[in-house]
């Protein structure tokens, strides 16, 4: 689904801040999403924790790079971390370029699945959500 | 909002400060500098990858790593830093990065402009005087805060800069040197010197503090209190510890100094199947200058490298594959087990 300038598909799930998280038999995938990556700039460096880490829902796990600028990645689910892309490390640029595909970033096993419902998804709640960052950003 | 005005502070405390601030979630604007010098590196690097460990050692500089972006840098007390710190909520904080550095670097470019030196903003964060970059920033969200960090550069050590750096060889390091002397300026060097000596901390802070007042209303002035100092202490036991410096950080492939944005010094090597092949280069606007190839592999004739050299100055990278195509289909050039492909490892940084 094309928002104004940003590529949002409806079939994934997003946390506020701007990761998507999609299902995969038992867990979930997630990645920056196009809106994000463009506010971003070039990502220069992902942090990519050991597998095992523990998640807890709306806190940091990792940190993220561009232009000078250190950020955050806030966990969607409480959870435990099982894989993260090493791709990643020596390309993080991936993000930028394919932020739904080979730019995907961790694997994570929710403790509770049901905590998906939580997440901003369905086509008019993603479309509302991104218009209203949108707007409240419009300034920029 | 708070403003911390303390001039000349230990380093440590120079770091400490603004970290221990945005984790007690208080809006600051800190203006200080270190009194002795010090190299501080990002948050995603590698310590031993980046930094010159042993050099540093051996002429007691200390090495520290901080919660904000960029790469490593030398700061001494010629470097004066205003760090100021934002609650993430904060409505001034737009999304997009490169505005924000727009909007807050304003204040910085008004201050260069009222001492004499005429300054622009460069996308995404760098303050050019004509060319060359005036003052280096960064961001860290800390806590529940932005903390945007910076300095004002009145005088710069260029020798010590390029010697706390870890580099391959000698004439990296010289190479360093040389295009951050073209790249990097001061205050000092952009005025008549009779200028220059008008400006200090003291004075340099007034004005910064004048021109950050327009964006965020009047500062009341405030001391380090108690609270503060246990949080600077705090922070200190988990950040001054040999975990926390040498924390795995970005992998690098092959060595690459940031000068400014756009200006890289890189060396990369590579293993063909003949031989070794390494290249140092400068690439400033994604075009390779001061190329310098060399390796253990078989050439002929021997002075075929050196012409390649020369047809690599000032091209393209995304020409690069086609000169290489065209170096070997005009020349009559042979390097066993070697092909473009393994310069294209090399060249395209």
């Amino acid at each position: 689904m094309q928002i104004q300038d940003y590529n949002m598909p409806d079939e994934l799930h997003y946390e506020e801040n701007h990761y998507w998280v999609k299902q995969e038999g038992d867990l979930l995938v997630i990645g920056m999403d196009d809106f994000a990556q463009k506010m971003a700039g070039e990502i220069v460096y992902i942090q990519l924790p050991f597998e095992g880490k523990k998640l807890k829902k709306g806190k940091k796990f990792a940190q993220v790079e561009s232009g000078k600028w250190l950020g955050k990645v806030y966990a969607p689910v409480n959870g435990e971390l099982v894989e993260s892309n090493q791709e990643l490390e020596t390309n993080p640029a991936l993000i930028n370029s394919d932020c739904y595909g080979a730019g995907w970033m961790y694997k994570v096993r929710p403790d509770d699945l049901g905590e998906m419902g939580d997440l901003i998804q369905g086509a008019a709640g993603i479309e509302k959500w991104v218009l209203d960052d949108i707007e409240k950003y419009k300034q920029d | 909002m708070d403003l911390y005005k303390l001039g000349k502070v230990t380093w440590e405390e120079s770091q400490l400060l603004y970290h221990a601030l945005a984790y007690s979630g208080k809006e600051a604007l800190v203006l200080l500098s270190p009194s002795t010098p010090y190299v501080c590196i990002g948050y995603h690097q590698e310590a031993d990858a980046e930094v010159d460990l042993s050099f540093c050692e051996t002429h007691q500089i200390p090495v520290f790593r901080r919660e904000v972006g960029g790469g490593a840098v030398y700061l001494d007390g010629n470097q004066f830093f205003f760090q100021l710190i934002l609650k993430r909520d904060n409505p001034l904080i737009p999304l997009r990065k490169e505005v924000f550095y727009q909007r807050f670097l304003e204040p910085v470019i008004d201050t260069y402009r009222q001492v004499g030196v005429p300054v622009e903003f460069k996308p995404v964060n760098d303050v050019l005087a004509g060319t060359r970059k005036i003052s280096g920033t960064g961001v860290g969200e800390i806590g529940d805060c932005v903390v945007f960090v910076g300095n004002l550069i009145f005088d710069f050590n260029y020798e010590m800069m390029s010697k706390v750096l870890k580099v391959p060889d000698e004439k990296f390091r010289d190479k360093v040197h040389k295009t951050l002397q073209e790249n990097l300026t001061t205050i000092r060097r952009e005025l008549e010197p009779k200028k220059a000596e008008l400006w200090n901390e003291f004075n340099l802070n007034d004005l910064l503090v004048s021109q950050f007042e327009k964006m965020l209303g009047d500062f009341q002035e405030k001391k380090v209190d108690e609270s503060l100092t246990s949080k600077m202490d705090e922070i200190a036991t988990r950040m001054f510890t040999p975990e926390w410096l040498h924390q795995k950080g970005k992998k690098q492939i092959g060595r690459q100094v940031k000068i400014q944005t756009g200006v890289n010094i890189v060396q990369k090597m590579h293993k063909a199947p003949g031989g070794l092949v390494k290249a140092t280069y400068e690439v400033r606007e994604d075009r390779l200058y001061d190329v310098i190839l060399s390796g253990d592999f078989f050439c002929y004739p021997p002075d075929a490298i050196g012409l390649l050299e020369t047809k690599l100055e000032g091209v393209h990278t995304s020409e690069l594959q086609t000169i290489l195509e065209r170096f070997y289909s005009e020349q009559e050039v042979e390097t066993t087990g070697l092909s473009i492909s393994d310069w294209m490892m090399v060249l395209n940084a």
